[in-house]
């Protein structure tokens, strides 16, 4: 009986993804002759389009003793331009009803506009001012350090938490680039020179390091005419972009330690090294994160919240990036909790799935969960455009927008299991426990 | 003729064209094409016999579906058993006749789908392929809810837990007292859960409330998604066909009254470092009405963003504040201004300055026409922005038919945005910014804010639940009255001084559960040493001991050095009644005042420490016995206050001892008394070091 329900669920599934393969983004892109790779897509139900630019510059190119420079670049080139003057940047869009932000990563940084769509070109001139000759002097680099340090206490220092990714970084990379985090050294930001910012604009913000993703209420063929008449003439820049080819060497044994922060509950958090983003078996560890924690049927969920009531959240989370980078298991315990207690009913979950393998039923809503949720990610034009970039910038390959769920599908239950098995182990993890500062030695 | 004009001027354009191609001016900024048409799409609407009304916006780009059931009746007054109404909501989704809640979990997740209720709608949402599980999982929590009677006492056990977290929180008390003041408690906005009244709510009351409103003739179905109005007809009539109408009661309310004259209202809290401030009352906004964009306008001005004029003045320019706001809401019944910030205690005054000196100001001078240019441009792209989800274009849809608003209210928003005047905003200001007839609402430490807030009308005095007492009945401490006086008092009611004293040692034993899980806490003092353990399931997670000389604190298996100040109130500590040795160990204390604490008066007697640290301990009036505590510590974080309520004292061996507590420290905890032993036999190791 259960064989045949197998038989019939692998039907079914065919049929469907079949069926959902229909709804393609459409999309078009190509070069111009500066380097600059350019993504458009269509949309008119809404009169609104986002400009966005993604520059494959993140933390990970920086230089070990001028680290948060990447971040640093996504602040101050919000400064003005040459025909910008300083602080109208964002006045600019406001102004037209619009909004915007930047990002940046371990891998790359964007910039993005959400305008009315008669405003196209206003993207497109703040864009490519940004990148032909952004406004970098003393008195932007001064006002902009104070604004990051502002960040650092807010984001990092007074969030409950906040530091967990840096504190992580550096015991689980001894040599990769990634032993850092994006928000980087306020000293080294300090220590730099003007010169220094003017190097890193000149190598990294150059045409050929850029694409731009453009989504929304446009004609496709003026809009390319107009990416062309405010990015073409753009200069290719005149050094060799540095891309590292460091390789983490593989960790031998388990780093544990104790983090004291301003926090009322305590934490414990594993990180596990894990495959390049891509991999096959980075698509197999995101369906694992699925099984343990998606949605309040998924097995740490049920089990350490809702039945054993242990934990008031345990979250599995692959940061998937570029190089071979980390999967984050985070357990809080209920209050009067014990963390070591916790710990080893976490640990009792991850054995589950290297001794037995799931079963066809739960597999099954597994692939369920993550076609919906990799379907959802596309409702939205500023989700589109940056998804546009994101695949083109990594994988070489925009189109994986639309199929990059085969690849999740293609994914076996004994995939699952093997992956735990492989990465998930003792030797392959940092674990912190997290404290409140009110426990902490004098 | 008129065609070689044509031409001429095609040709023209043309040339500009391609001469506007070879050379982008950077020099400035881009003008803007011609504006949009932003078209919304008319929804296919029908309605079921039973009064179900059904709006469909088809939208193919993605194979999704999503089902929003809301249901419209007029508000309701829940009296003393506020919250029924919300649980009754939470409930739907926590089983039914047909699935337990874990298998109901198991089957939502199992089509990677969402499902939510409230009381006043349902929502649901699939990939289109899972859309006809989907709608049996939805119509099952909506015809077929089973009400376990564990999960309503789960749902009552969490909401205590969060109304304990909340109680002392000075932004849940500023929510809840706005509400009384600016509506009053007879009216249903003014009312708020109380743990009084969640002790009331009974299955019965959630079933009933269910069975009264969940009904097809006051609900509202949006489908938005991969979905064609022809099988969206057919789906519903099959699944909500069937559905009973019924007969729906209705309510009317007073309508609430801003303030004769502005005066404040002031919630004293004593912990507080930062004061939170409402300028707040009642306006006559109703949804839909010609006022509401023009409204809308001024308050973007005045404080609806990051640019304006109060983030500005309080934020930018005077650094009092994170973040300064306002809002002016339409509401079918009743809307309300509110312009709020959070300010450190000394600059509370001067913050309430600016904001009385902003709100004149607007009245009487307006906006310039620059401010109006951004105000249009920002709501117009919000506007925008907003029908890029397919919900919007429903709930417009569903808003017109429920307030009634003219068939063409969104279509033409963007055109009424545009023909908003400075005339208009300045005609907006002089009817609903009233500088005047303001609830001016501080929650903060008296102490400091009081004097200063004098200036802007008379001080009123309101406890948690948003009653007004009077503090000068209260304040006057009455001639004769000491702090030594009410330590006697004290003594007197926990057995007399005589019996006290008799005391060599004491045990006490309390139970306490947090999120479900048992904890006990154990305290033995014998006049020298001390011991306190907290335990869960056998398992030690703090344990402290003093032997009368050294101290070992061990929490989750390590031990924590004691700092040497704390050191110094060991002794003190150790003592099974530390007041009455007050006197000996020179331990200073002095009675502060007389306090409201919800209700009952109390004396605050302020005690210094050796080490420093201070503490209020409050004292009842009535029995003489200590009824709560404040601490503040200073820890590596900054200050914290710690708060302890002894409630129900009990006798044991003559003397009293508090049969409840409640300790928060940041995490609210409810403790029973287990066990209390007085001058029992201590094991010899009790205090022992290990």
């Amino acid at each position: 009986m259960i064989k045949k329900l197998n038989f019939v669920f692998f039907i079914l599934a065919a049929v469907f993804s079949a069926q959902a393969q229909n709804k393609q983004i459409e999309f078009k892109e190509f070069d111009l002759d500066n380097g600059i790779h350019v993504i458009l897509h269509q949309d008119n139900t809404t009169p609104i389009v986002v400009v966005s630019v993604m520059y494959h510059v993140g933390s990970k190119n920086e230089n070990p003793e001028r680290t948060g420079f990447a971040h640093f670049f996504e602040h101050l080139l919000f400064e003005g331009s040459e025909n910008i003057k300083r602080g109208e940047f964002d006045k600019y869009i406001t102004n037209a009803g619009g909004v915007n932000n930047a990002n940046t990563s371990n891998d790359r940084t964007y910039y993005y506009e959400v305008l009315p769509s008669n405003q196209l070109k206003l993207g497109l001139w703040l864009e490519s001012e940004r990148l032909l000759h952004a406004n970098i002097d003393q008195v932007g680099v001064e006002t902009q350090r104070e604004v990051v340090k502002e960040e650092k206490r807010q984001r990092v220092d007074n969030q409950p938490y906040g530091s967990i990714l840096s504190e992580i970084a550096k015991r689980a990379y001894t040599v990769h680039p990634y032993r850092w985090t994006t928000i980087g050294s306020l000293d080294h930001l300090n220590a730099a020179s003007l010169d220094e910012f003017m190097d890193f604009y000149e190598t990294f913000y150059v045409p050929e390091n850029a694409t731009v993703s453009i989504a929304g209420d446009i004609n496709m063929d003026e809009a390319r005419e107009l990416v062309e008449q405010y990015f073409g003439d753009i200069p290719k820049g005149k050094n060799e972009i540095p891309r590292p080819d460091i390789v983490e060497p593989e960790q031998k044994e388990e780093v544990r330690d104790t983090i004291y922060d301003n926090i009322q509950l305590p934490a414990v958090i594993q990180a596990y090294h894990m495959p390049e983003q891509g991999s096959e078996d980075s698509y197999a560890l995101e369906m694992l994160s699925t099984v343990l924690s998606g949605g309040q049927s998924a097995r740490m969920y049920k089990s350490l919240v809702d039945e054993q009531q242990k934990a008031l959240q345990v979250v599995a989370i692959p940061f998937s990036s570029e190089d071979p980078g980390l999967y984050l298991l985070f357990g809080l315990p209920t209050i009067g909790g014990n963390l070591k207690d916790l710990e080893e009913s976490m640990d009792a979950e991850v054995n589950k799935l290297k001794d037995e393998l799931i079963t066809e039923t739960e597999f099954q809503k597994v692939r369920n969960q993550v076609e919906n949720d990799f379907i959802s990610g596309n409702s939205t034009m500023t989700g589109i455009a940056e998804s546009l970039a994101n695949y083109h910038v990594y994988f070489g390959d925009a189109n994986l927008i639309n199929n990059e769920i085969d690849r999740y599908m293609a994914v076996t239950r004994e995939d699952i299991q093997r992956v735990a098995k492989k990465y998930l182990t003792k030797d392959n993890r940092v674990v912190l426990y997290y404290l409140p500062k009110s426990q902490q030695n004098n | 003729m008129k065609s070689i004009v044509k031409l001429y001027l095609s040709v023209l354009f043309a040339l500009v064209s391609t001469l506007a191609f070879a050379q982008v001016d950077r020099t400035k900024a881009p003008e803007p094409t011609a504006a949009p048409e932003i078209n919304i799409a008319k929804p296919y609407s029908f309605t079921l016999k039973n009064g179900l009304k059904v709006y469909v916006v088809e939208n193919h780009k993605l194979p999704r579906v999503a089902f929003s059931l809301s249901l419209d009746r007029d508000p309701i007054l829940e009296k003393d058993k506020a919250g029924y109404v919300s649980m009754a909501g939470q409930l739907l989704t926590k089983g039914t006749k047909n699935r337990t809640k874990a298998e109901l979990d198991a089957e939502i997740d199992f089509i990677g789908a969402n499902i939510n209720a409230s009381s006043t709608g349902l929502y649901a949402t699939s990939l289109t392929k899972h859309k006809d599980k989907l709608m049996e999982l939805m119509t099952d929590i909506l015809f077929n809810p089973a009400f376990p009677e564990d999960e309503l006492e789960k749902l009552k056990k969490q909401t205590l837990s969060g109304l304990a977290a909340s109680k002392d929180d000075p932004n849940s008390i500023a929510s809840d007292v706005r509400g009384t003041l600016v509506y009053g408690k007879d009216h249903p906005y003014g009312e708020f859960t109380t743990e009084e009244s969640v002790e009331n709510i009974t299955l019965a009351d959630a079933k009933k409330y269910y069975e009264t409103y969940f009904k097809p003739n006051i609900a509202y179905l949006a489908i938005v998604g991969d979905i064609t109005p022809k099988e969206a007809e057919k789906l519903i009539k099959k699944n909500f066909g069937k559905w009973e109408k019924g007969n729906i009661p209705t309510a009317e309310y007073a309508m609430p009254k801003a303030p004769e004259k502005t005066y404040v209202a002031l919630v004293d809290r004593e912990a507080s470092v930062q004061s939170v401030i409402n300028v707040t009352y009642p306006v006559d906004l109703k949804v839909g009405s010609d006022d509401v964009i023009k409204a809308r306008v001024l308050n973007q001005i005045l404080g609806g963003g990051f640019s304006s004029r109060l983030m500005q003045n309080l934020r930018e320019d005077k650094a009092f504040t994170y973040g300064a706001r306002s809002s002016l809401s339409s509401d079918k019944l009743v809307g309300s201004f509110t312009a709020s910030a959070s300010v450190r205690n000394e600059v509370t005054d001067s913050a309430v300055y600016e904001f009385m000196s902003e709100l004149k100001k607007i009245t009487t001078e307006g906006v310039t026409q620059q401010e109006l240019d951004a105000a249009k441009a920002s709501i117009a792209g919000s506007f925008a922005r907003s029908l890029e989800s397919p919900q919007t274009v429903a709930s417009f849809a569903i808003n017109t038919a429920i307030y009634n608003l003219p068939a063409d209210y969104y279509t033409n928003y963007l055109k009424r945005l545009e023909a908003v005047t400075l005339e208009d905003v300045k005609a907006m200001a002089q009817k609903y910014i009233l500088p005047g007839n303001a609830n001016i609402l501080v929650v903060g430490k008296g102490e400091d804010v009081a004097q200063g807030l004098k200036q802007f009308g008379e001080v009123k005095y309101f406890d948690r639940k948003g009653n007004e007492y009077d503090p000068k009945d209260n304040m006057e401490i009455p001639e004769g009255v000491t702090a030594q006086t009410v330590m006697q008092n004290y003594f007197a009611a926990l057995g007399g001084k005589e019996k006290l004293m008799t005391v060599n040692n004491m045990k006490m034993v309390y139970e306490a559960s947090v999120q479900g899980q048992t904890i006990n806490l154990s305290f033995v003092k014998n006049n020298t040493g001390s011991m306190q353990e907290v335990s869960m399931m056998g398992m030690v997670i703090t344990k402290s001991v003093f032997d009368g000389e050294n101290v070992k604190v061990v929490q989750q298996g390590q031990e924590i050095p004691v700092p040497d100040d704390k050191k110094l109130d060991l002794a003190i500590d150790a003592k099974v009644f530390p007041e009455l040795h007050y006197d000996e160990l020179s331990i200073g204390y002095e009675l502060k005042s007389i306090d409201d604490l919800n209700g009952k008066s109390a004396y605050a007697v302020k005690v210094t420490m050796p080490s420093g640290s201070t503490s209020t301990d409050y004292f009842d009036l009535e029995s003489g016995l200590k009824i709560k505590s404040l601490t503040t510590q200073k820890t590596p974080a900054g200050e914290m206050t710690v708060t302890q309520e002894f409630k129900a004292y009990e006798e044991f061996d003559g003397v009293k001892v508090p049969s409840k507590l409640s300790i928060n420290q940041g995490m609210p905890i409810d403790a029973t008394l287990k066990s209390a032993e007085v001058n029992t036999d201590l094991a010899d190791d009790v205090f022992l070091i290990k």
